[in-house]
């Protein structure tokens, strides 16, 4: 039987002390909670009359397309697979859930978070909702949509369908091509 | 002892918060989350970009606003956290003035900004300067025509609510309120931010 060397995500964190900056991968990150988070979310939710969720989705997209796409290209990774893997682990790594592709492909692309800081951290402060709350992971999904098919950002449109937050089981995400 | 913030900033950024098993990161009883600044800029900036003249300023208090509320809670999870009892707490000999520049340590050592307090009046105000922050990453080239460090405007005047507010925690936010008065993006060499009472 032959067993398949699962991709590992390279985590190099670094902090800076002359900057005080921390570094992950390079990048430069900064910790923040989910008051901090759910508050970005609900005034991109509010701020209909300038498509604030649309703006909170497209910050999310273009940041992890580049963090994905720079990590893809320093580890030569290439492979649909091996791309969906590191994505996935970054995601659980720097806090914001556990999410799993169930599908990739030309048209279309599905995931699905049994974890989710977004649907936590809203819980947690003000309780369950009727509609999802994951408008960063939808940019997340997109980003990662695009870079498995070699497209730019802006190339899929995400909807989440189900939501932890709504009291489904998961909180579900199915990318479409513009 | 008194504030060491050398060493608070050498141990403070030595805790690495990676997500669990559920990929999650409960710590200071709150969840954090370890994200590219450059995201939080660019909905920030996208966000003012996108309000016309007459709402910005309210945009920009909302951006404000949810950095105080994160300050607040997570501020208050960690002066009472296990590692600022070990670390912080046997320096602390004059409350809460010492709290409170020992919590702008560890904002240092978190990477939010590279801050501290340079006057301080007990219950009434506080005057902030911030060397490096990822806040004004968003010029490249001249100045910004706008101060913008929202995060670091909330976290001063949640410091502030924590160590002074009328109220004890979790019922004394927004006793106090924080302009910022220089910014690196402006062009200044430094950030500076003015806590008072509301």
């Amino acid at each position: 039987m032959v067993i398949e060397k699962r991709t590992e995500f390279e985590l190099d964190y670094k902090f800076d002390p002359v900057r005080s900056r921390h570094y992950l991968n390079g990048v430069c990150t900064v910790l923040h909670c989910h008051h901090y988070a759910t508050l970005y979310t609900q005034l991109a939710d509010v701020a209909t009359d300038f498509k604030g969720k649309e703006l909170l989705n497209n910050a999310a997209e273009d940041t992890f397309y580049e963090v994905l796409n720079s990590y893809f290209m320093q580890y030569q990774i290439e492979k649909p697979e091996e791309k969906v893997t590191i994505a996935e682990q970054y995601w659980q790594t720097v806090g914001m859930g556990l999410i799993r592709f169930t599908g990739i492909g030309k048209y279309a692309a599905t995931a699905e978070m049994d974890y989710s800081h977004l649907d936590e951290g809203w819980l947690k402060k003000w309780g369950s909702r009727d509609r999802p709350v994951n408008f960063i992971t939808a940019g997340f999904v997109a980003a990662v949509a695009a870079l498995v098919n070699n497209k730019p950002t802006q190339s899929f449109y995400v909807l989440e369908t189900k939501g932890l937050v709504c009291g489904d089981d998961v909180s579900a995400f199915k990318a479409v091509l513009k | 002892m008194a504030i060491d913030r050398k060493k608070i900033i050498e141990e403070m950024s030595k805790v690495k918060v990676i997500g669990n098993d559920q990929g999650l990161i409960p710590v200071f009883g709150v969840y954090v989350q370890q994200l590219p600044g450059d995201f939080w800029n660019g909905f920030a900036q996208r966000i003012v970009n996108s309000v016309p003249t007459d709402l910005i300023e309210d945009a920009e208090g909302l951006l404000v606003n949810a950095s105080h509320e994160c300050g607040y809670h997570t501020g208050y999870g960690i002066i009472t956290s296990d590692e600022w009892k070990k670390i912080v707490g046997p320096m602390i000999e004059k409350e809460p003035e010492d709290i409170l520049e020992g919590a702008f340590a560890v904002f240092t050592a978190w990477g939010w900004a590279k801050s501290e307090i340079v006057e301080i009046v007990p219950k009434e105000k506080i005057v902030v300067r911030a060397y490096d922050y990822y806040e004004s990453d968003i010029v490249f080239y001249g100045n910004n025509t706008r101060p913008c460090a929202y995060m670091i405007q909330g976290v001063c005047g949640a410091f502030m609510d924590i160590a002074y507010g009328d109220k004890p925690y979790p019922d004394g936010m927004n006793t106090f309120k924080c302009v910022q008065t220089k910014g690196i993006e402006l062009g200044d060499d430094y950030g500076e931010f003015i806590v008072t009472r509301v």
